[in-house]
């Protein structure tokens, strides 16, 4: 039973690799097609929800580790479902739902099932070489889908995006390389018990070179240079599932690894300073940008920096800062990214508000609480580096403040005429709407929330149950064997 | 405009120079070849237990046959990616036809063709016995066909075959895995027995799965070069 978790990843595989075939045999029109091919996708997708529904049922007691090929853990590939990776998992499908682009063409629709395979992948796979390879899919997927453009400029994005992803593969590569050699083990589980002891130089180059590696998706410092022109010619649907969810999926696997791999002041201290380069940068950025999606794209950097400085923090709070800072802009920033597609209207601008206000954190909305707690959090941390954290922290978000409320100053004066069919809401309006009515319905019960996120973080940063998840203890025994040779 | 550009320059000399000088300290510093790694000494303990000859087989489809299916869905993306952007590109401009290589070299090719198509056919086939399999047999089959289009400068391949081949091979291999989860065993889980090791009938499903790979993987990258050499796709895409 819990082995069809194989499944969430197999399926899309399988209806992408169908696809074209099957588009080519429809004999209705164009129009018919695309959606018949759309509401084939999405249906895929739908399945995938309803299995991992299934099987999460009892993972609040005990996280699952589903053995590909029936082969014991360091020796095969295992896939990891705990309370964390069930809650990315269903974030992503649901998000992929919302999202999925209509009127597009069957080899569009073909990248977007592998890309919804490669995130399932990311949130799923316990195996260092298994993510890297989901996370090469993806950036892959990702290549595809930006060149599909039309606009004139889409060839060199792509290729300038493609370059900077192929160095980002290249770097983490080595790190998983030089992890290997050190460990002999590719099983993050295997590897973490390994690791306990030991010198920790290696393992920290190892990090680093993964952090960069896997920090491209991440939009993380020095190695985002292709967010802004990317975000500014995709369409929103793809920029709000770009920068809310596949980010977000790139920074849980650097933070596992981190997590499972290093958990040395040094890894953390590099998470620091990136991250605090990166919200001084992402919001100056921002800050001078003239075009709202521009403007938007450097604003999902600084806020990312913001993550990566959350998750440096003390093991068990940086996990639970980190993950509510990650949920708040998975709600906010695809919302934004939703409205400024089609023409505004009233309600526009008011949900507008809405997501900024929560992004620039107003009590009572969710980002207040979430910056609130990530602010009382540096300070108790103490250390010089935590103290320019906390400044830099503040600064942004006077600076966030004030590109946001420019936009509203510059449309808020000639609002725009009173709509005429109020009916035409329009599928991203509605996201819209939804994700706003999300953001509401957290304000009103944050306490139940939060309980519930301090036992999903507790769970994800407990090394012990990993490890003992995962490599089963006849394995353990035969480790011990094999290191007393 | 000038001085960023200017500045351009430079950063990303001071980057690699700083990443070259970092990685040259760090693989100095790794024992290469020195100790054997923890899984490799694992494989070779128990690799045999999955009836290949070719441990690296046992290795690519057995113990690490989500990662292979990872692979061919890479190729996929990427070959999806290129058809996508050549279509778009041949919007604007017309790609100069090609106008064959002349008599000689078509002659010499319908010789070589069918011989070609026999090594890449077998390189797949002995791909649990002998070093090669379904990724590097793939390549020599999509040689193989690809070389008439360069000779008569036209494509000769039927596409639509051609897609039904490439997303048949690529959905079996995950069938068969699905067929190990009906039976209550795990995803990818190698069926049918073993049987003697270095037998050509042996190593239970691998040879199968070899087999769609190298399916999958030629008939994908003939796709991939015939989109380079033709003028329009005669396909429906776009």
């Amino acid at each position: 039973m819990s082995n069809s978790l194989a499944l969430v990843i197999a399926l899309p595989l399988l209806a992408a690799f169908l696809l074209q075939p099957l588009a080519q045999q429809l004999g209705v029109g164009r129009e018919q097609r695309s959606v018949a091919i759309q509401l084939y996708a999405q249906l895929t997708i739908a399945v995938t929800l309803w299995i991992t529904l299934m099987l999460g049922n009892g993972v609040e007691q005990q996280p699952l580790s589903v053995m590909m090929g029936g082969f014991s853990a360091p020796m095969g590939i295992n896939l990891y479902l705990d309370r964390l990776s069930l809650l990315l998992l269903v974030a992503t499908q649901l998000a992929l739902l919302l999202l999925w682009p209509a009127d597009a063409t069957p080899r569009i629709h073909a990248l977007m099932l592998l890309l919804s395979a490669s995130s399932m992948g990311l949130a799923l796979s316990g195996d260092l070489f298994n993510l890297y390879v989901f996370y090469e899919l993806l950036a892959v997927a990702t290549f595809g889908l930006v060149a599909a453009n039309s606009s004139r400029s889409a060839p060199l994005i792509s290729f300038r995006y493609l370059l900077i992803s192929g160095l980002g593969s290249v770097l983490a590569l080595s790190g998983i390389a030089l992890i290997y050699s050190h460990t002999g083990s590719l099983n993050l589980a295997d590897i973490s018990a390994t690791l306990q002891h030991g010198d920790a130089e290696l393992p920290l180059a190892a990090f680093i070179l993964i952090l960069l590696g896997i920090g491209v998706k991440a939009e993380l410092f020095a190695v985002n240079g292709w967010v802004p022109e990317v975000y500014a010619i995709i369409s929103p649907r793809l920029s709000a599932l770009l920068a809310g969810v596949v980010s977000k999926l790139a920074v849980v696997v650097i933070v596992r690894v981190l997590l499972m791999l290093f958990p040395h002041p040094e890894a953390a201290q590099v998470l620091l300073v990136l991250g605090i380069l990166g919200v001084i940068s992402g919001e100056l950025a921002a800050w001078r940008a003239q075009d709202l999606r521009r403007m938007l794209a450097y604003s999902s950097i600084g806020q990312l920096g913001m993550i990566f400085i959350a998750f440096s923090l003390s093991l068990e709070f940086g996990m639970l800062m980190g993950l509510l800072l990650s949920l708040h802009h998975m709600v906010v920033k695809p919302g934004l990214f939703m409205l400024t597609a089609g023409k505004s209207k009233r309600w526009h601008m008011a949900l507008f508000v809405l997501f900024a206000l929560s992004l620039v954190g107003v009590p009572p909305l969710p980002g207040f609480w979430v910056k609130l707690s990530l602010l009382t959090g540096l300070v108790e941390a103490g250390g010089a580096l935590n103290q320019l954290a906390l400044i830099v922290f503040l600064g942004a978000t006077v600076i966030e403040a004030s590109y946001l409320f420019r936009v509203l100053q510059n449309t808020l004066p000639n609002p725009p005429a009173v709509d005429e069919g109020h009916l035409t809401v329009g599928w991203n309006g509605l996201v819209g709407v939804l994700l706003g009515g999300v953001l509401v319905v957290t304000t009103l019960s944050v306490d139940p929330v939060l309980e519930q996120l301090k036992q999903i973080s507790s769970q994800a940063g407990d090394r012990n149950l990993l490890i003992s998840s995962v490599v089963t203890p006849s394995a353990e025994q035969q480790m011990v064997v094999e290191r007393d040779k | 405009m000038s001085r960023s550009s200017r500045s351009m320059e430079w950063t990303p000399l001071l980057f690699s120079g700083g990443l070259a000088f970092f990685l040259f300290a760090l693989f100095a510093v790794i024992p290469f070849g020195d100790t054997a790694m923890k899984v490799g000494t694992m494989i070779h303990q128990q690799g045999g237990e999955l009836g290949a000859a070719n441990l690296v087989t046992a290795v690519v489809l057995g113990y690490r046959g989500l990662d292979t299916l990872g692979e061919l869905a890479i190729l996929f993306a990427a070959a999806t990616s290129a058809g996508l952007v050549l279509s778009n590109t041949r919007q604007r401009t017309r790609s100069i036809k090609n106008k064959g290589l002349g008599e000689l070299f078509e002659s010499a090719i319908s010789l070589l063709m069918p011989l070609l198509l026999l090594v890449g056919v077998y390189i797949v086939l002995h791909g649990h016995l002998t070093p090669g399999g379904g990724f590097q047999g793939g390549v020599v089959i999509a040689v193989a066909l690809f070389l008439p289009t360069l000779a008569r400068g036209e494509m000769v391949i039927n596409h639509h075959l051609i897609q039904w081949i490439e997303g048949g091979a690529g959905a079996l291999f995950i069938l068969i895995g699905v067929a190990a989860l009906i039976q209550g065993a795990a995803f990818l889980q190698p069926l049918m027995a073993a049987g003697e090791v270095g037998r050509f009938l042996s190593a239970g499903t691998l040879p199968v799965l070899y087999l769609l790979v190298g399916l999958k993987v030629g008939a994908e990258l003939a796709a991939l070069l015939g989109h380079l050499v033709e003028d329009d796709e005669p396909g429906v895409q776009q």
